[in-house]
């Protein structure tokens, strides 16, 4: 697979959009519902289910739970966006995924003083797309061997 | 000479000293960000910078779920942590000192900072200590940190 790493892939979650490095996606399931299992979860790592993907069984990870953010979409209408990660493939879900965007069209954008102390642990980067401010997913603060639970 | 800006949210009228106001936006679009302080409703952006808008409502005691999405005006001051918005359904006027009455005595029941208040034709506005505000923000932070030395008010 060519991946080109001058695109970011844009997804949402509750009201928030995020942008995610192109090179960390292996691939994108648009429909879930039927492919989890609930009773494979670990929430202290964050892991809320486990998802059939290319027959195997891989961690799914809500990073809602983490960002303390308020979905109104239901898990089973969820997707998922699977990443490469030191362990294996994982699962992220998010409520939709947007379309790709080239690297120009964001633009570096401060986290304000005030707000970087709240923001530690969670994210360090946003840009802004269009004026609207993305941050920037940074995966190893939710799955792997680096990422702490809370 | 100095003057104030004087702005009104619900029914609390409140005061900024005018060197402070950066600028005044109308029905600016504003953007949630997760884990945002409580003391801050979301994030506007203004000439590519991210300007956290003050929760008023919740620091007077008047919080409701659609704070940001109601209030027309976002007035950003200039603090020393940075520029900060505040929310206003009322933009009302710049006025000279001399006016009106400074009042030390701060007859709101909520502590914003404690400057006193400004009387301006019968009304009461009271004089925001933008620092004090944007200190405030931080708090939760401050208190569970083991040493924050002189960061924490109210000491």
């Amino acid at each position: 697979m060519i991946v080109d790493g001058s695109k970011k892939l844009i997804f949402r979650l509750g009201g928030t959009g995020f942008l995610l490095e192109l090179g960390d996606v292996v691939e994108v399931v648009e429909r879930i519902a039927g492919m989890l299992d609930s009773s494979r979860s670990d929430i202290g790592r964050g892991i809320v289910s486990a998802l059939q993907f290319r027959q195997t069984w891989i961690p799914v990870v809500d990073p809602a739970l983490k960002l303390n953010i308020f979905s109104v979409v239901k898990l089973k209408d969820k997707k998922a966006v699977i990443l490469r990660g030191s362990e294996g493939n994982w699962a992220l879900l998010v409520d939709q995924v947007g379309e790709l965007s080239a690297a120009e069209n964001f633009h570096s954008c401060e986290i304000p003083f005030l707000l970087k102390v709240s923001a530690m642990g969670f994210y360090s980067q946003v840009k802004l797309l269009y004026n609207e401010p993305m941050i920037v997913f940074e995966p190893e603060r939710y799955y792997g061997s680096t990422a702490v639970s809370i | 000479m100095s003057r104030f800006g004087l702005f009104q949210i619900d029914q609390f009228k409140f005061a900024v000293s005018l060197r402070l106001i950066k600028k005044i936006l109308q029905n600016s679009k504003s953007y949630d960000l997760p884990r945002l302080p409580r003391t801050i409703s979301a994030v506007l952006v203004d000439a590519g910078q991210l300007i956290p808008l003050l929760n008023l409502r919740q620091m007077i005691g008047r919080e409701t779920q659609q704070e940001h999405l109601t209030q027309s005006y976002q007035v950003l001051v200039e603090s020393e942590y940075g520029t900060v918005a505040l929310p206003a359904d009322l933009t009302g006027r710049i006025v000279d000192e001399q006016k009106g009455e400074r009042s030390t005595i701060v007859e709101q029941e909520v502590d914003l900072g404690g400057v006193g208040s400004f009387i301006y034709q019968n009304e009461d506005y009271s004089i925001l200590d933008i620092n004090f505000l944007a200190i405030e923000m931080t708090q939760v932070f401050w208190q569970n940190q083991p040493d924050t030395g002189g960061a924490r008010r109210h000491q």
